[in-house]
């Protein structure tokens, strides 16, 4: 009854349902008949069995700093095909939200309104006043961010600001942590020298004013409450554009 | 801000947390790397055999992955595209290694240190050892299939979304490489009496 026994490829068909329904019939009726191909049939199921009880070899432990460095590297370097320069800038430099919140705390610890308005809407102020000290406006490893000194950051928040919620809006803006905050450049730099006339601005958001481009100006005034500069594109120390001002 | 971020990302579904990689976020990746990276590592060891070689291989792999962030499509698991990368990058490691010059022999130290250690059966390591090299024995191909489905216990359906050929070809692999296998670990099977087990496991056993 045995004219050949069954080679492993046959056997391993089978067990994954390959061989054709004729095939699959006289293969079974071999195996009925002869223990010696039964065997074969378990050894197979055993190859399995070995593969999942093989042990693995342990993560090298400095393999993940490694690679944690490797993609630190790499978050540096220019990515290719982003061309967003401020996703640019915030993906080779986390070190910048920290330095937006820190700002926004620079300007709380002056007090009056625009100040409490970052307590305020910061679930009660623990996250924002606890943690960070006003220190860090600079970012330790990119010494050259000193040279802009300015110590602010850009947002470009998405919002459609509006004439007659701008207040609110720039409330509300004060009150949230960019998660990517720039480094102005020298335009907007400039720019917002002139308009905040050396003051550090709290909030300067790239965004829409009534359905155009336009830059929002907060800096806390003299009396508490936060001075609010519309500016259009064009802005500059010289010729400010300012679009609108409230406050 | 930072620490509350970092907390949040714990909860991010993988497929947020790649598109915020995409979008710039600085921590996400790592979040991404940080879940999967143990079964990433396990893949591309048993693929590669050789640990420094799967070390490399998963850095590419992490490195490809990064890169590649914004042209993931959504309509895979992330799990399954990082997989991918990780046994393409296994791929590449070993195409490198098929051109390079091999290590040229015949110092006692080289041949020590490449000779085979005494295989003990009932030794994890040993097992381990055997299965490595048993795995080093068959084309990419089944090893890939082998690795993914009987070791890292991934359905076919999900090593065929992989390795992005049908399910048909992830059986056919498996069962070539089982019957390749078969020979090379016979002898760890001698903890048990064969003879018992003969109508038990075989499958296709009619009574």
């Amino acid at each position: 009854m045995n004219p050949a026994h069954l080679d492993y490829d046959t056997l391993a068909d089978l067990a994954e349902g390959l061989l054709d329904d004729d095939r699959a019939a006289s293969v079974d009726e071999h195996l009925a008949a002869c223990a010696e191909c039964r065997d074969r049939s378990a050894e197979l199921a055993d190859v399995s069995r070995i593969l999942a009880a093989a042990p693995v070899p342990a993560l090298p432990p400095d393999l993940t700093a490694r690679i944690d460095s490797a993609l630190a590297a790499e978050s540096r370097a220019e990515p290719p095909g982003v061309t967003d320069l401020n996703r640019r800038r915030a993906r080779r430099n986390p070190w910048r939200a920290l330095s937006a919140a820190a700002a926004a705390i620079v300007v709380l610890g002056g007090g009056g309104l625009v100040g409490r308005a970052v307590l305020d809407g910061a679930d009660d102020g623990k996250h924002l006043t606890a943690s960070v000290p006003p220190q860090p406006m600079t970012d330790p490893r990119h010494p050259r961010v000193q040279s802009f000194g300015a110590g602010w950051r850009v947002v470009h928040s998405g919002t459609a600001y509006r004439a007659a919620t701008l207040d609110r809006q720039v409330t509300g803006q004060l009150s949230r942590v960019a998660a990517a905050a720039a480094i102005p450049d020298a335009r907007t730099s400039d720019c917002v020298a002139g308009v905040a006339q050396g003051r550090a601005p709290a909030l300067v958001d790239v965004a829409t004013y009534d359905g155009r481009p336009a830059t929002i100006i907060a800096v806390r005034g003299a009396d508490g409450r936060p001075d609010v500069w519309v500016v259009g594109p064009g802005c500059s120390s010289r010729n400010p554009d300012v679009l609108a001002h409230s406050g | 801000m930072g620490a509350m971020s970092v907390t949040a990302l714990d909860e991010v579904p993988d497929k947020e947390l790649l598109a915020r990689h995409a979008e710039g976020e600085p921590h996400a990746f790592a979040e991404l790397v940080r879940r999967h990276r143990d079964r990433m590592w396990a893949v591309a060891v048993r693929t590669l055999g050789d640990p420094e070689e799967a070390a490399d291989a998963l850095q590419d792999a992490c490195l490809s992955a990064f890169r590649a962030a914004g042209r993931f499509r959504g309509d895979a698991a992330v799990t399954t595209w990082l997989h991918r990368i990780v046994v393409n990058a296994c791929l590449d490691r070993i195409r490198r290694r098929s051109v390079r010059p091999a290590t040229p022999m015949g110092d006692d130290a080289t041949f020590d240190a490449v000779a085979p250690k005494l295989p003990d059966p009932t030794d994890a390591h040993g097992v381990s050892l055997d299965v490595q090299e048993a795995l080093a024995t068959l084309p990419f191909e089944q090893r890939a299939a082998l690795v993914l489905v009987d070791m890292m216990g991934y359905s076919v359906d999900d090593a065929a979304a992989i390795l992005e050929v049908p399910p048909g070809t992830i059986k056919s692999r498996c069962a070539r490489g089982r019957a390749r296998l078969l020979p090379l670990l016979h002898h760890h099977r001698n903890r048990r009496d064969p003879r018992n087990v003969g109508g038990v496991e075989g499958g296709g056993v009619p009574t």
